[in-house]
């Protein structure tokens, strides 16, 4: 094993480490703020499905594993269903009236942008490991958030987004465990 | 001031059964007719039908035996409600399906256009207007057909100088994968009223025209005219589920049964403060007055059974009745604004915004190989008349590409599908 090779490893043992703690961030955020909060659950629940998309982008151009490029295709088909149903919830009235200034985030926050980072810079024959790692995490989170304020939430039209979303990641949390790379 | 149905008395329901003979009421005459009146008329036929089939649906979706009594004692009202309504339109030698179908158009784009200039929410004005275009291009196709059918009435003597009949947006252009047809669900919680009513208006509405082209589509014995049903039949169940996945649903069965009675209250409320002919109009007052008590039951299940108040859903009543009348202006405007959007699951966007490779390209590609009965329609009347059938009464087209000798490239929506290698039958 050269220099450069215990490198990478020890490198891609950090990224995962950083990607699961900053799961567990994530969780705590979605389980109590994005639970009740409309502000927090559109922020979280836009950046979480702007990630699956970029992720899956990734993944599509570097897996070489059917079954992973089939799961990441589905994730962009899906979560760009999602975003768009809170574009369209954002644009009711139901939402505007109460919340006139809130819009989507521009842009993936520093964890997530992390996350992506770590799929770029991922060993080749370590790239779906590391993804359908994060992509646990990930809808461990979303779950967690969209259960917590679809049961919880302030705003009746941001909660039938919750609701109506739920269901779908919990089948994607399901297909994950389904996926075997051996 | 509002009309409140949950203040108002209604026809006791075991006085509101009537004979065959009461049934079978005297067609209107389709060269009296209002074009309004008739539009009425097409428009509380379909709400009648949703009526009936939302309660058989209920029926067969709760095991409460009493239950199902009371729904079983209010339906079988609503169906003959149904038949009142509907049998008001007269027979095969004054009014064949093409010239109902030239009715039914005239709902779609008069109701529609009304009920979007009169929602309150943004997204679902948006959701309208989308659809409205698509109605509106639909009876610009069947009034083509209808020339060259040739039985000697032209459309315009169908709707009037109410309706222009020109190109909306381009029904070859209104194929879209299922997905696409998806929209964002108001809840009932927090929708306006009158959000509410609008939508179960357009789903009644549409459904019956999806209902009336499955049924009617292959009576013509021309192949042109039995692909131009099929084709546009096709479109009516992309706009059923446009319009019906607005609907919050998350209700209960009860809940909805109440917004069900209460929005054929507000019709024909609505149809009873514009009608124009007497004898017609005595007929939305006896329904109204049927509906004001199929109201009061199911509201009195809600709060017996569920223990919520009718009142929270119906509120204080309605400010306005829903009114057929000229929206020529405001089509104008919306086809000049509107004609190139797309859908992209419940989002609404330009068609050139559309990435390579979605999903509307490859359907187009196939539904559309091999011909396009909406362009052939158009095709044929020039054909053998030398010009299309358009009934322009406020000047040309506002879309020049779509005006009869304008440069039709020039459309977005063909640029669009050409680069992308959709299927682009017509130049």
């Amino acid at each position: 094993m050269s220099d450069n090779d215990k490198h990478d490893g020890l490198k891609g043992l950090a990224d995962k480490a950083q990607d699961m703690v900053g799961g567990m961030v994530g969780m705590a955020s979605a389980s109590t703020a994005g639970s009740h909060d409309a502000r927090a659950f559109v922020m979280n629940g836009c950046v979480s499905d702007r990630y699956e998309i970029e992720a899956a982008a990734v993944a599509l151009r570097r897996s070489r594993s059917d079954s992973v490029r089939a799961f990441a295709q589905m994730m962009a088909e899906h979560h760009t269903t999602a975003m768009h149903q809170m574009a369209s919830a954002l644009r009711s009235h139901e939402v505007r009236d109460p919340l006139p200034d809130i819009a989507p985030p521009a842009e993936l926050d520093a964890r997530r942008q992390g996350m992506i980072q770590h799929l770029l810079d991922a060993p080749d024959d370590d790239f779906d490991r590391m993804y359908l790692d994060q992509q646990k995490l990930a809808h461990q989170e979303a779950i967690a958030l969209h259960r917590g304020y679809a049961e919880h939430g302030d705003n009746p039209q941001l909660r039938s987004v919750a609701l109506g979303g739920l269901p779908m990641v919990e089948r994607h949390a399901a297909a994950l465990k389904r996926i075997n790379l051996h | 001031m509002p009309f409140n149905p949950l203040a108002e008395r209604g026809i006791p329901l075991d006085r509101q059964l009537r004979s065959w003979s009461e049934l079978n009421v005297q067609p209107y005459d389709t060269r009296e007719v209002h074009p309004y009146t008739r539009c009425r008329v097409i428009l509380m036929n379909g709400v009648e039908v949703e009526a009936a089939m939302f309660s058989h649906n209920f029926n067969r979706n709760t095991a409460d035996v009493e239950l199902k009594q009371r729904l079983a004692r209010v339906r079988r009202i609503e169906q003959q409600q149904q038949k009142a309504v509907n049998w008001l339109i007269p027979g095969e030698s004054q009014e064949n399906a093409v010239e109902v179908t030239i009715g039914y158009e005239q709902v779609a784009v008069d109701l529609t256009a009304w009920l979007a200039r009169h929602e309150p929410d943004p997204y679902l004005r948006q959701v309208y207007e989308f659809g409205l275009l698509e109605d509106f291009d639909h009876l610009y196709r069947y009034a083509n057909l209808m020339d060259l059918m040739g039985n000697g009435r032209r459309a315009e003597e169908i709707t009037g100088n109410y309706t222009e009949i020109t190109p909306g947006r381009p029904t070859i252009f209104e194929h879209r994968d299922p997905h696409d047809d998806l929209r964002r669900p108001m809840t009932v919680q927090a929708a306006h009223r009158q959000s509410m009513l609008n939508a179960m208006t357009l789903v009644s509405a549409e459904q019956q025209t999806m209902n009336y082209y499955m049924t009617v589509g292959n009576r013509p014995t021309d192949p042109l005219a039995r692909a131009l049903y099929l084709e546009i039949a096709q479109i009516e169940e992309q706009h059923v589920s446009h319009y019906e996945s607005c609907l919050d649903p998350t209700i209960s069965w009860l809940t909805n049964w109440v917004l069900h009675e209460n929005h054929e209250c507000w019709l024909y409320w609505s149809c009873y403060e514009t009608e124009v002919d007497p004898r017609i109009r005595q007929v939305w007052e006896l329904h109204l007055a049927m509906e004001l008590e199929h109201l009061r039951i199911a509201a009195h299940a809600l709060e017996e059974i569920e223990g919520k108040d009718a009142a929270e859903l119906v509120g204080d009543g309605y400010a306005a009745p829903m009114t057929f009348e000229e929206n020529k202006a405001y089509l104008r405007e919306v086809v000049a604004r509107q004609v190139d959007l797309t859908a992209w699951d419940s989002e609404f966007l330009p068609v050139d915004d559309l990435p390579e490779g979605h999903r509307y390209f490859a359907y187009q590609a196939q539904v559309n190989a091999g011909g396009v009965p909406s362009e052939q329609v158009i095709e044929r009347r020039r054909a053998e008349f030398g010009d299309e059938y358009r009934f322009e009464t406020d000047g040309e087209h506002p879309v020049e590409p779509l005006r009869e000798r304008g440069d039709h490239d020039n459309l977005g929506y063909w640029r669009a599908t050409r680069s992308h290698g959709a299927v682009a039958p017509i130049g």
